[in-house]
């Protein structure tokens, strides 16, 4: 497909979400509510080890706040791009109804995982680079100007990552047609993200970097932010990205052989 | 009443038994908190302890709060929030059964089946790793079984009562959220209480919150010593467990009252 008509398509939905969204505008302070009550309770669980240890994994307070800044702007393009739609896939694969979406002269997984969004959570997003741009502050370090460049290419990096996650996901969703709710699965996940991979014991640190890449989805972010990352490092969460993106892909496809149709 | 009550749980686990995958997930989900937490611990404890909790004792905790948050969980609030929005409570109500019952026969086949498979998991892993091995007891299992068993309770009542209030509010499912964020910490979710601040630990223990999880997990780990705490633990989930069955029998008169059928 050209990149234009792309570009169009993801426009006309992101217009379609805005008008219906506008109507409901009392979900955007209960958005907002919500997002700061997640934010007070990670800060406090963290308050809460920091009351036995002064550094956590070798970071200390300050540094996981930029981490957890991090991870909050990645669940917001999680909550306002990937989760609204996930649920009707699973709907549409039992019923048959994905009929209608691969009958469409648009890329199927492109079209099932943009067509709904949730407008107010990108708020999340903001709110997420407010806090770590706040412990920046506090931890009195400003970011030079290949830091910041590094932050941008591992955050976009990360970005991909989750999504590539999440299209794994949408895919078992062809082998698993009862499962409405795969998301739990993500979340149970993600929860891994909140710290430094480098505080988890080494089995478990294995398996974040290199099976479920979520480390690449904010260690390595929050790292090149604060400094602790080799600018030129920032390639490798690219590449990373482009791999999982290119993994994802191959399932989705081969996935999409498993799906019968409303006749099946 | 007990023939009722064996064709609801019937009824219960067959469904159940088409969402195996779901069941599954969700018994990840509530796996991955705990064991994260163990995590983050284990790295602050290093070779050393914590507020008296060394790596071994963390280990016991939290597998115990698996268990046991397993056996308490209610999700009753999700379900009568959809109930009352869309309407699926008037068959209910037209049953001459009260509604509770069927949540009841509900909970049990969830609870048997996802703590067995818990439960089994930690048999295995104990044989494998002393750490998580508790000392043979029977007497203080007994007793830890009375304490789940009231815990349970008082969960299901209250996550039934704020579902309730979803006759009075589209936010029923927000406001559970909400005590699910405070629980984390006041039921001893994320931390033995021991390891609070004092302050924190007493609201804990003055407030129904202690009563829920933390209790009857300190009684099966052994961290609650004396037949005097342990009939004061107790006596504490009898008061709160009627406080809550109090609540309920009132939002149920009021809201019922209230209710206006969907549909029709």
């Amino acid at each position: 497909m050209r990149a234009p008509r792309w570009l169009g398509l993801l426009g006309a939905f992101l217009r379609l979400n805005v008008a219906e969204e506008l109507q409901y505008r009392a979900n955007f302070v209960a958005s907002v509510l919500g997002t700061l009550f997640s934010m007070a309770t990670a800060l406090l669980t963290l308050a809460l080890f920091f009351h036995h240890t002064t550094t956590l994994g070798g970071w200390d307070y300050w540094e996981i706040v930029v981490l957890l800044g991090v991870f909050n702007a990645l669940t917001g393009v999680i909550e306002a791009v990937l989760r609204p739609g996930i649920g009707q896939l699973a709907g549409e694969v039992r019923s048959g109804e994905l009929d209608l979406v691969l009958v469409k002269p648009v890329d199927a997984q492109g079209f099932v995982s943009f067509r709904r969004l949730d407008i107010w959570r990108i708020t999340d997003v903001v709110l997420g680079l407010a806090l770590a741009g706040y412990a920046l502050f506090r931890l009195g370090h400003t970011p030079s100007l290949p830091q910041l460049a590094a932050f941008g290419v591992t955050l976009a990096a990360a970005a991909v990552v989750v999504y590539a996650i999440w299209v794994v996901l949408m895919s078992l969703a062809f082998w698993f047609v009862s499962v409405e709710n795969i998301a739990v699965l993500f979340d149970a996940v993600y929860e891994g993200a909140r710290y430094p991979v480098s505080a988890y014991p080494g089995a478990l640190r294995f398996v974040f970097v290199y099976l479920i890449p979520i480390a690449w989805t904010t260690t390595i972010p929050a790292s090149a932010l604060t400094g602790r990352l080799r600018p030129e490092l920032a390639l490798v969460a690219a590449l990373v990205a482009g791999l999982a993106f290119a993994f994802a892909r191959a399932l989705w496809r081969a996935a999409q052989k498993r799906y019968a149709g409303a006749s099946g | 009443m007990i023939e009722r009550y064996a064709a609801l749980i019937r009824n219960a686990w067959l469904v159940d038994l088409q969402y195996r995958a779901s069941i599954v997930l969700w018994l990840l989900w509530g796996v991955t908190e705990p064991a994260i937490a163990l995590g983050i611990w284990w790295a602050i404890a290093g070779d050393g302890s914590v507020a008296g909790y060394a790596r071994a004792d963390f280990a016991r905790y939290f597998f115990a709060v698996m268990l046991i948050n397993q056996l308490t969980i209610a999700w009753d609030s999700w379900y009568l929030d959809r109930w009352i929005r869309e309407g699926d409570l008037n068959y209910r109500l037209a049953r001459p059964l009260h509604p509770a019952h069927e949540a009841v026969a509900e909970n049990i086949a969830y609870k048997a089946r996802t703590a067995s498979v818990i439960l089994v998991v930690w048999l295995l892993v104990a044989a494998a790793w002393p750490a998580v091995r508790l000392p043979f007891e029977p007497g203080r299992w007994a007793i830890t079984a009375v304490a789940v068993l009231l815990a349970a309770a008082m969960r299901f009542f209250i996550s039934f009562t704020t579902g309730l209030l979803a006759f009075w509010t589209t936010r029923a499912t927000s406001i559970m959220e909400l005590h699910a964020g405070v629980s984390l910490f006041l039921a001893g979710r994320i931390a033995p209480l021991a390891l609070l601040p004092p302050a924190v630990a007493g609201v804990a223990g003055v407030l129904w919150f202690r009563s829920m999880l933390a209790f009857p997990v300190d009684l099966l780990t052994g961290a609650v010593h004396g037949t005097d705490a342990v009939l004061r633990g107790l006596a504490a989930q009898l008061v709160w467990l009627g406080v809550w069955i109090a609540a309920f029998r009132l939002a149920w008169s009021r809201g019922i009252r209230r209710y206006g059928a969907v549909g029709g």
